[in-house]
């Protein structure tokens, strides 16, 4: 298994999902093409082998993110019209913030208590950060 | 239980297929996609496309991505969703603080890698220049 991958089975098959499904979105989105085989999924994952690749697409499948035909699955049109909206929730986690920074979504914006929580929550992040932004 | 091997490193990863990087730096994709970045926020293609005109032709979407994500697993890089207008929603890369200290690093390396090249070439040239005398 992947050190990456949570360890509980449901929330590695979320994982996963989202690993998949965040593939083939990339795919559409930089114009490099619809259509993903198994092999293509796992060279993008960087997995050699994951026994479920097949469950998993069929999950997605079944749940009407993805379409499939034969070997080739593609974003469903519904996957499509609602993506836009979607990918800003699905994968909250990859918006979150970094290190140092916050977004401006942050609550640290909202309060000088925010802030400080923010910043104690983040070590190493910047003085004036702690002092609240919303105050500046 | 999953049998599954993941290349969560970049140590692991070069992020380009075949042979054509063998005279280049290993990893040199690392600082490229540091200093791309830090020129300015970029997608996928177009980080894709300069990096190739930056000599890594063998660089291919699949290892791009992988080293994109093990980049932001690391700090270096963050992301985030960008939906369009014109088409649909591309994932948009900046770099972090992290990924600037990152840079700054890689490109002392290469200054160091440069020196000690230098050193040999002028080696040579001064033993071809001596070579040439002889003969005359």
């Amino acid at each position: 298994m992947t050190s990456s991958a949570p360890k509980s089975e449901q929330l590695r098959d979320l994982y996963w999902r989202s690993e998949i499904l965040q593939v083939v979105y990339w795919l559409h989105g930089e114009g490099l093409g619809d259509l993903v085989d198994m092999d293509l999924i796992r060279t993008y994952l960087g997995v050699d082998a994951l026994e479920n690749l097949s469950t998993y697409l069929n999950l997605l499948v079944a749940d009407g993110s993805l379409v499939g035909d034969g070997d080739w699955y593609a974003l469903s049109p519904r996957a499509l019209a609602d993506g836009e909206a979607q990918l800003a929730t699905a994968f909250t986690d990859f918006v979150r913030p970094v290190r140092n920074e916050c977004n401006d979504e942050c609550w640290c914006h909202t309060s000088a208590a925010e802030a400080d929580a923010c910043a104690r929550s983040r070590p190493g992040a910047r003085p004036d950060h702690a002092a609240g932004k919303a105050n500046a | 239980m999953h049998d599954t091997e993941r290349s969560d490193h970049m140590s692991t990863m070069s992020g380009v297929s075949g042979d054509s990087t063998g005279t280049l730096p290993r990893h040199y994709l690392k600082p490229c996609l540091l200093l791309l970045l830090a020129e300015g926020p970029s997608h996928g293609y177009e980080l894709l496309e300069h990096v190739r005109r930056m000599g890594i032709k063998g660089a291919e979407p699949g290892g791009l991505y992988r080293y994109l994500r093990a980049m932001e697993k690391e700090e270096m890089v963050s992301s985030w969703w960008e939906p369009s207008q014109a088409g649909p929603a591309r994932r948009t890369y900046v770099l972090t603080e992290h990924g600037r200290k990152g840079l700054n690093e890689s490109v002392q390396s290469l200054r160091d890698v440069r020196e000690i090249l230098v050193t040999l070439l002028d080696r040579y040239d001064t033993l071809s220049t001596r070579a040439g005398a002889s003969r005359s």
